[in-house]
């Protein structure tokens, strides 16, 4: 009788044992590439592409692991699974900052054979230089965003006033209307939540009055110099808590949209994506009314955006690069650029598509993101940005959520920390 | 002789039962304590794999003293948890002497408490998150009607982000202690209550010579349960903040996790867990020694 108690325990954990190396051991087939995908709001699309790849490149099949939709967990898991030099990840998706830590990291491979000089012209140059570390291409762009200014023509039209070219014209434009149209709008709506978001919207800010984050080889932080502080303090003075809600200290994209897509706000900073939502009279109620332009600018500055979009990387893990190779030139290729702009109204990496008929035709609006993209601005580069932004969100949160803040003395704790990371990064 | 082999056989199978389960809290409580310790000792960063992986002895330890938002993450999260706790056992007692009433449809009640309580914490953060909502959230709307003017920021405001995510642990959990503090009211017979009664103690007297001393081993249980709890709340804040406004909910489990997840400072983050971990465990000690001595004295009466 024991002895059949101690045969059935050990049998269990020899079960339970077996049960957790399985876990890490799926069978491997050698024609399934893995690719692991940040979620869409389109959540069918990436088994759409996938059908497609496979209908094209038979025996080769395609196995989908979806992560979160927010930017910042998808990093996290996709680095949980790199750092364990895990062999289920073959192709992933990385956002359009991470290159230089996937780089640096030794998580991606470079894609070298897919950008030599000739494929290299085809590419947006912003998109390619962001997809870049040390000159190697390691992501291949997949699609484009930017900040853009969202404003109600209708309002505009009716208050004749022009589309604002710099950034105390629309807060006056924005006083203006609230003040006249007494229904209680906002003024403008943006995101401004402690996270990736926040950073930016400031940049933008920043970049426009002719300032920078970093220097420009990316040796030191320059948040401390007057022409940054100057946005920052605009910011805090005249935007939070006057032309735009102090609720905006707590808005991530979509707040910020549904305010704005309920016709609450006359002026909105958004992504490209905003633009097929709120021409949608389904899910807008402001469908109709609404313009598009490149964000306004500091008097002397120039309308800058930031960089967002997404590339598609190669793991360094992975059992199969050749045949990952395939899918990312699939994904990138500019029969399935095509098809993301005309379906899913995502802005081409590929710089003809700007030009093309079909394209055109379907999204008129993409003509005028093409010069919006033209100076558009990657984010700091550097191997550590995760840890820099950090420090940058936790210091523009500071300065613009006290109307009391010491400006230089936060910037200048900012600018240190920034230091000390950038210095560890070039000690390696 | 044959006794020896029964006994041997005996230990055998003891031994037999206890391994799976020692197997399990090694690999799955014991070894991750030791190895997060082990990183928390070397400068790790994700990075830089160039950096290699030094080895530099307290190094992680020294500069978590010294950094300031380790040092307001400590402070916000002390104030969470002294917050939190006491108000939970405060509200879980009130509850718990209200169900230990006999009334019609109590079973209902004692089940509708524990709602808030099963629901997942990342959706009732979720909940929370709209509620609060400046420009639709419930709570406004409760307070100033059509006064949109009125309106407040509630998780924008750095004091009341942090009343928020007390209160929203509040709501959650008050229902855990409640149930503690129950089971132990239920312990103590009627009868003493009664006879009190009879000797003429008034509902306050009873409650706060007989049911308060009565119970107090189970509140205290309650106490050390939300405590350790409370000390690793994360899920609350990575939903409802992520650390803001302006790093007023960074508490440090939170913190530590954005070190090693976002930006890749294994060595750094392992400190700070650790440093989570000395923390609950000092807690933890100093309660199980006034609880303990409490109960040995009750048993020795």
């Amino acid at each position: 009788m024991a002895r059949w108690i101690i045969i059935a325990a050990l049998g269990l954990a020899l079960v339970i044992a077996l049960g957790a190396a399985g876990c890490g051991q799926k069978a491997d087939e050698p024609n399934t590439i893995r690719l692991v995908a940040w979620k869409f709001n389109n959540p069918g699309l990436w088994r759409r592409l996938a059908d497609q790849f496979e209908r094209q490149h038979p025996p080769l099949r395609v196995a989908l692991e979806i992560g979160p939709h927010s930017s910042t967990s998808f990093h996290d898991l996709l680095t949980q699974k790199l750092k364990n030099r895990s062999a289920e990840v073959d192709v992933f998706l990385m956002d359009v900052i991470w290159p230089p830590e996937f780089a640096s990291a030794g998580w991606a491979l470079p894609l070298d054979q897919l950008f030599d000089a000739g494929q290299r012209k085809r590419f947006v140059p912003a998109a390619l230089e962001a997809a870049s570390w040390r000159g190697r291409v390691y992501g291949a762009p997949l699609y484009l965003t930017a900040g853009v200014l969202y404003y109600r023509r209708d309002l505009l039209e009716r208050y004749r006033l022009p589309v604002p070219q710099t950034w105390p014209q629309l807060v006056s434009q924005a006083k203006l209307i609230v003040a006249q149209d007494k229904s209680g709008l906002a003024g403008y709506s943006g995101q401004f939540k402690q996270y990736e978001g926040l950073v930016c919207d400031m940049l933008e800010f920043i970049w426009s009055a002719q300032g920078r984050a970093l220097g420009p080889q990316g040796e030191r932080c320059v948040l401390d110099r007057p022409a940054a502080l100057k946005a920052v303090r605009f910011v805090r003075d005249a935007l939070i808590g006057t032309a735009a809600p102090r609720g905006v200290l707590a808005y991530q994209e979509p707040e910020s949209l549904s305010l704005f897509a309920q016709g609450g706000a006359v002026f909105m900073r958004n992504w490209f994506y905003a633009w097929p939502i709120l021409s949608d009279s389904k899910r807008s109620q402001v469908a109709g009314k609404v313009g598009l332009a490149p964000l306004p600018r500091f008097s002397g500055g120039e309308s800058a955006s930031c960089l967002g979009g997404w590339q598609v990387g190669l793991s360094a893990y992975s059992k199969k690069p050749a045949q990952a190779l395939k899918l990312i030139k699939f994904l990138t290729s500019e029969t399935v650029q095509r098809r993301l702009a005309l379906e899913e109204g995502l802005a081409p990496t590929r710089a003809a598509l700007y030009q093309d008929p079909w394209v055109l035709k379907a999204h008129p609006h993409f003509a005028k993101l093409a010069p919006v993209l033209a100076g558009a601005r990657p984010r700091p580069r550097t191997p550590l940005y995760p840890a820099v932004s950090e420090v940058m969100q936790v210091y523009f949160h500071r300065a613009i959520s006290d109307s009391d803040s010491d400006l230089p003395e936060l910037a200048g704790r900012a600018v240190q920390d920034i230091d000390r990371l950038l210095g560890l990064a070039r000690g390696q | 002789m044959a006794l020896t082999a029964t006994r041997r056989g005996e230990r055998l199978l003891a031994w037999g039962l206890l391994l799976p389960c020692l197997a399990a809290v090694c690999a799955f409580a014991f070894w991750p304590i030791v190895y997060s310790f082990v990183l928390s000792l070397h400068r790790i960063v994700l990075g830089l794999p160039g950096l290699g992986e030094p080895f530099i002895g307290l190094g992680n330890y020294a500069r978590l003293l010294a950094d300031p938002t380790a040092r307001s993450s400590a402070a916000v999260t002390l104030v969470f948890v002294a917050v939190s706790t006491l108000l939970e056992v405060a509200l879980g007692t009130l509850m718990a002497l209200a169900l230990d009433k006999s009334f019609r449809g109590r079973g209902l009640v004692r089940a509708a408490v524990l709602v808030p309580w099963a629901i997942p914490t990342v959706v009732a953060s979720q909940m929370w998150r709209f509620i609060l909502n400046d420009r639709y959230g419930l709570l406004n709307w409760l307070l100033f009607g059509d006064q949109v003017a009125s309106y407040r920021a509630w998780l924008a405001e750095p004091g009341w982000a942090l009343a928020a995510i007390i209160s929203a642990d509040v709501w959650k959990t008050s229902a855990f202690a409640a149930l503690i503090v129950l089971a132990g009211l239920q312990t103590i017979p009627r009868e003493i209550n009664e006879a009190a009664a009879l000797d003429g103690a008034g509902p306050w007297q009873r409650f706060r010579h007989l049911t308060l001393p009565l119970v107090l081993p189970a509140l205290a249980v309650a106490l050390v349960f939300r405590t350790m709890d409370a000390f690793r709340v994360f899920d609350l804040v990575f939903v409802m903040t992520q650390g803001g406004p302006a790093n007023a909910t960074n508490v440090l489990q939170f913190y530590g996790y954005k070190k090693m997840f976002a930006e890749g400072f294994m060595g750094y983050g392992s400190a700070v867990s650790v440093m989570v971990f000395v923390m609950v465990l000092a807690v933890s000690l100093l309660y199980l020694r006034l609880v303990g001595r409490r109960l040995l004295r009750g048993e020795e009466r």
